[in-house]
């Protein structure tokens, strides 16, 4: 749940709650002010009727006004308690009413009413006066009240509404770029989160954090390529050492078979020693993004001309090419794209067995390698450092080195096992 | 032919020097900045080996002042920085040729003789080996007046046998200079032997001398004997 969704949803409940709490003894108190003024009506009323007693020494004529009815009874003498009581209060039809009248068949309708019963003694006979009054105009006006404050308060939830969402999404917005930084922070990008700007400090420290973070993580990681980098380095010049001078120890002639077998598995061993050597450096070059130059390469020029370079490895392994090109243009280092066929060609080969088969095929989309060899497909740790099959003799680099110039070029390498072929392709995207 | 090594790593300069010297060519060293602007200032050789790396100094300042003073040496970069952009300095500054350590020593020996034909042949592109005639512009070998039709790798591989005449040249180096890097996926150097078969049979088909021979299983050596 997004923060702005939970605040919106409290505070939507909480606004709720107290307008409900408001609304109740808004109401509450507005009937009670209200019914507090009906009675007092009423008791003005008594008084008239007392008044009129006082004068007269018998009770008024019982009479109708507007929403105010009074009658008398006589009843037992003190039997009646002076109360004010909610009741009915019977309206007759105006004459304006004629059409309901002749509808409902009755000569009126029952409104809400207040009532005040009191008594009154004249002479030896005591009466019972009933005051009622039609509360209809005061539940009107209570209504007309509540549903303006009702209003005004829906009103301002939803200007609230808006001007939060307006408000905290702009808030919160540093936030988010700083999260979107985040997510495009590569630990061997060049690239650097930049420095945000906003005048919150909770974001401002967040930044400063994060970016703190982002720089020490990368400066780790330079330190632990520089480390790669130096060794490989410095493991050149011992390597050209001992190639120097087993070229130089067999020019000194006479050697028995089992002393050139063993020179020729040194030179195997110092050559493989070498690439592997080479490849870590080209690792990490790719990694930093030292290889800039850029240029138009033909693809398919590019493949024809690999394909010409392994010819006699093809044949020595007895291996059947097939292979459609299509015109392929793309821009990119011309070192790392030879690198990249002449890598996924090899694994081809030497992945394969003899008499078996390659498929290249070039199109405008990908560039497709396929070749026969394990019956098995390979698991998904291939592009991972130094995974090789235990039968390879290569670097257990070649994939990583193809993928890393594939996302630097922002291609795509992909593999998948359909028996017999086991498939790479580059999708160019 | 006289040749300058300015190497500051003991092992590979001895390696170098006794790889070079033989036939007469004249092999000197050096083995720090200073030795090796002394040499230059006093000195011209036909072709001159130069590290970047060395004690004292940066061998890209050596290149720049023997360009600077005109000189009209051969100069090969060797190299442990094996990034386009060194490479493209050296050459840009007037370097003849760049190789990344570590080499063989016959593909730096093929390199140098190359920079000194290019030098000393001004126009006249013509390599000459006893009865064999090789066209280097044409890319055309000839035995006396017999034409020899190579393909494009068995004509390179005459050419690194000439350069490395009297050697034994391992099939590795074979390889490596044929192939490039691509040859570490080959099960063995049988399709060497194939390429080798080719070329002294159409040699001596020419009427050539067979100077191709077999030494130890290890590799070929070309030689007059």
């Amino acid at each position: 749940m997004r923060l702005l969704t939970k605040y919106n949803r409290v505070n939507l409940i909480t606004t709720i709650i107290v307008m409900l709490i408001t609304g109740f003894i808004y109401y509450q108190a507005l009937s009670l002010i209200l019914t507090n003024q009906k009675d007092k009506d009423l008791v003005v009323e008594e008084e008239e009727v007392f008044d009129y007693v006082k004068l007269n020494h018998h009770l008024p004529q019982t009479f109708e006004s507007n929403d105010q009815q009074i009658t008398f009874a006589e009843v037992a003498p003190g039997s009646i308690k002076r109360e004010f009581i909610d009741t009915t209060y019977f309206k007759k039809w105006d004459k304006g009413d004629a059409h309901k009248r002749h509808k409902h068949k009755h000569n009126g309708w029952y409104e809400s009413g207040r009532a005040l019963i009191s008594s009154v003694t004249i002479g030896d006979k005591y009466y019972r006066i009933l005051v009622v009054e039609s509360k209809v105009e005061t539940e009107d006006l209570i209504r007309l009240m509540f549903t303006i404050t009702v209003g005004v308060i829906l009103f301002l939830l939803l200007i609230l509404l808006i001007i939060n969402r307006l408000i905290l999404n702009r808030l919160w917005q540093p936030f988010y770029n700083i999260m979107k930084e985040i997510r495009l922070f590569r630990i061997a990008d060049v690239r650097e989160i930049p420095k945000l700007e906003t005048n919150i400090d909770e974001f401002k420290e967040l930044n400063a954090t994060v970016v703190d973070m982002a720089a020490k993580a990368k400066h780790d990681y330079k330190d632990l390529k520089t480390f790669t980098e130096n060794a490989s380095h410095e493991l050149l010049t011992p390597i050209a050492v001992i190639n120097s001078k087993l070229d130089t120890l067999i020019q000194t002639e006479n050697f028995s078979d089992r002393q050139s077998k063993l020179l020729n598995d040194l030179y195997s061993a110092v050559s493989r020693l070498n690439r592997l050597n080479q490849s870590l450096l080209l690792l990490v070059k790719i990694e930093n993004k030292l290889l800039h130059e850029q240029q138009q390469i033909n693809l398919r020029g590019l493949v024809e001309e690999m394909i010409i370079q392994f010819e006699e490895i093809f044949q020595d392994k007895d291996l059947k090419l097939t292979y459609t090109l299509d015109d392929k243009e793309i821009y990119a280092s011309r070192y790392l794209a030879e690198i990249l066929v002449s890598n996924l060609i090899s694994n081809a080969i030497r992945h394969n067995y003899n008499g078996g088969s390659i498929n290249i095929k070039l199109t405008d989309k990908n560039l497709v390698i396929q070749n026969t060899g394990g019956d098995m497909p390979l698991p998904v740790e291939i592009f991972s450092r130094f995974h090789k099959s235990s039968a390879s003799e290569g670097s257990g680099l070649g994939l990583t080195i193809s993928r890393q110039i594939c996302e630097n070029f922002g291609f795509a390498l992909n593999y998948e096992f359909q028996s017999p072929f086991h498939t790479f392709t580059i999708d160019f995207r | 032919m006289k040749v300058l090594i300015i190497e500051d790593e003991e092992g590979l300069r001895e390696s170098i020097e006794e790889y070079f010297t033989v036939d007469g060519n004249i092999c000197e060293t050096a083995n720090s900045y200073q030795n090796a602007m002394v040499k230059i200032s006093l000195y011209r050789y036909d072709c001159i080996l130069l590290d970047i790396t060395l004690p004292g100094g940066n061998g890209i300042d050596i290149l720049k002042s023997l360009k600077e003073n005109n000189h009209p040496d051969g100069i090969l970069i060797i190299s442990a920085k094996n990034s386009l952009d060194d490479r493209l300095d050296g050459l840009n500054l007037g370097a003849d040729d760049y190789l990344v350590k570590p080499f063989h020593l016959s593909e730096l020996k093929a390199r140098v003789m190359a920079i000194i034909r290019r030098k000393s042949f001004n126009g006249n592109n013509q390599l000459v080996f006893n009865e064999i005639n090789i066209d280097l512009l044409a890319k055309e070998v000839k035995v006396g007046k017999v034409p020899v039709k190579l393909t494009r790798k068995e004509y390179a591989l005459l050419l690194y046998f000439i350069a490395n005449k009297g050697k034994v040249v391992s099939k590795n180096a074979i390889a490596e200079h044929l192939w490039g890097d691509g040859i570490d996926m080959a099960n063995n150097f049988d399709f060497i032997y194939s390429h080798i078969k080719n070329i002294r049979k159409k040699l001596v088909e020419a009427g050539s001398n067979d100077y191709i021979q077999a030494a130890y299983g290890m590799g070929y050596k070309f030689t007059e004997q």
